[in-house]
């Protein structure tokens, strides 16, 4: 069981505002349709997972708790890589 | 566990803690799947009306979704320094973080009222139109879990104020926090859904 302090919590909040700005940049229409999608798949799993690992508490191994959070972050970038895929 | 060790209830030996109480995840799990089967919808009719989807992000106020995004993130992290000061046994200061955390609630709220009267401004209104019919959904009912996160977050800073919390006993602070991270979580998915992929 480890404890965040200050300092992560800051890097953690500051990494989370740049993959912001990151798939802000991505709705200027700057890479093609299907690597935008991607990459937008892969932001917002990472985001969440940082939030659930980080902010929420959710790091120790064996719980079903984080097992169904991390899940939901695996599940739904899936379903955005899926539908917003070019020809989806 | 990171940031709520100290005020798990009791677990049963040799099962991890859970954070807050049980409670308030019966709660997050339950926005959670809300929200779940509001992103399969933005997906049935992203597929069904394609030529929605691709235009709607550009009909939309891109500043004032990337604005409530950072809001968003940032009163996440005011959170956290709450629950880390109240584990420091600083009740004020934790009071204090909190209300830091509930000026970003207010704020999302704020950017969200200029956002929807630019929208009925500029003809964006959800009437014959999926994307833009999907959009009042999501961000509606968002807005819905942001006042129950604002109403948590004043009860807890009342709370703080009244001397409830401590290092040994926080758990309320806690579950107002977590549900606030929960609903940044759902923003989380929300934002690019909507202002981002064309």
């Amino acid at each position: 069981m480890t404890n965040i302090d200050e300092n992560r919590a800051t890097i953690v909040w500051l990494g989370l505002l740049v993959l912001t700005l990151g798939s802000a940049w991505l709705g200027e229409g700057a890479l093609p349709a299907g690597l935008t999608a991607a990459v937008v798949a892969l932001i917002v799993g990472v985001k969440g997972m940082l939030v659930i690992r980080h902010y929420m508490g959710l790091g120790e191994p064996g719980s079903r708790l984080r097992l169904a959070m991390r899940l939901y972050f695996v599940v739904v970038p899936v379903l955005i890589l899926v539908a917003a895929a070019p020809g989806a | 566990m990171d940031l709520v060790a100290n005020a798990a209830p009791a677990a049963p030996a040799g099962a991890p803690a859970v954070p807050g109480n049980r409670g308030i995840w019966v709660g997050i799990l339950c926005e959670l799947s809300e929200f779940a089967l509001m992103f399969l919808a933005w997906a049935w009719f992203r597929h069904v009306h394609p030529d929605d989807f691709h235009a709607g992000p550009a009909m939309l106020n891109a500043g004032s979704g990337i604005a409530n995004t950072v809001v968003m993130l940032t009163s996440g992290y005011l959170a956290v320094r709450a629950v880390l000061a109240i584990r420091r046994d600083d009740a004020i200061a934790a009071r204090n973080w909190l209300i830091a955390t509930l000026f970003g609630g207010l704020a999302f709220l704020l950017i969200k009222a200029f956002e929807f009267r630019w929208n009925v401004e500029h003809g964006v209104v959800g009437t014959g139109n999926s994307f833009v019919a999907m959009y009042y959904y999501l961000t509606f009912n968002h807005l819905v879990h942001v006042v129950w996160g604002c109403l948590g977050l004043i009860w807890a800073i009342l709370r703080a104020q009244f001397g409830a919390y401590s290092a040994a006993d926080h758990e309320g602070l806690e579950a107002a926090v977590l549900y606030w991270h929960a609903t940044d979580l759902a923003w989380i998915v929300i934002f690019p859904l909507l202002y981002v992929l064309h």
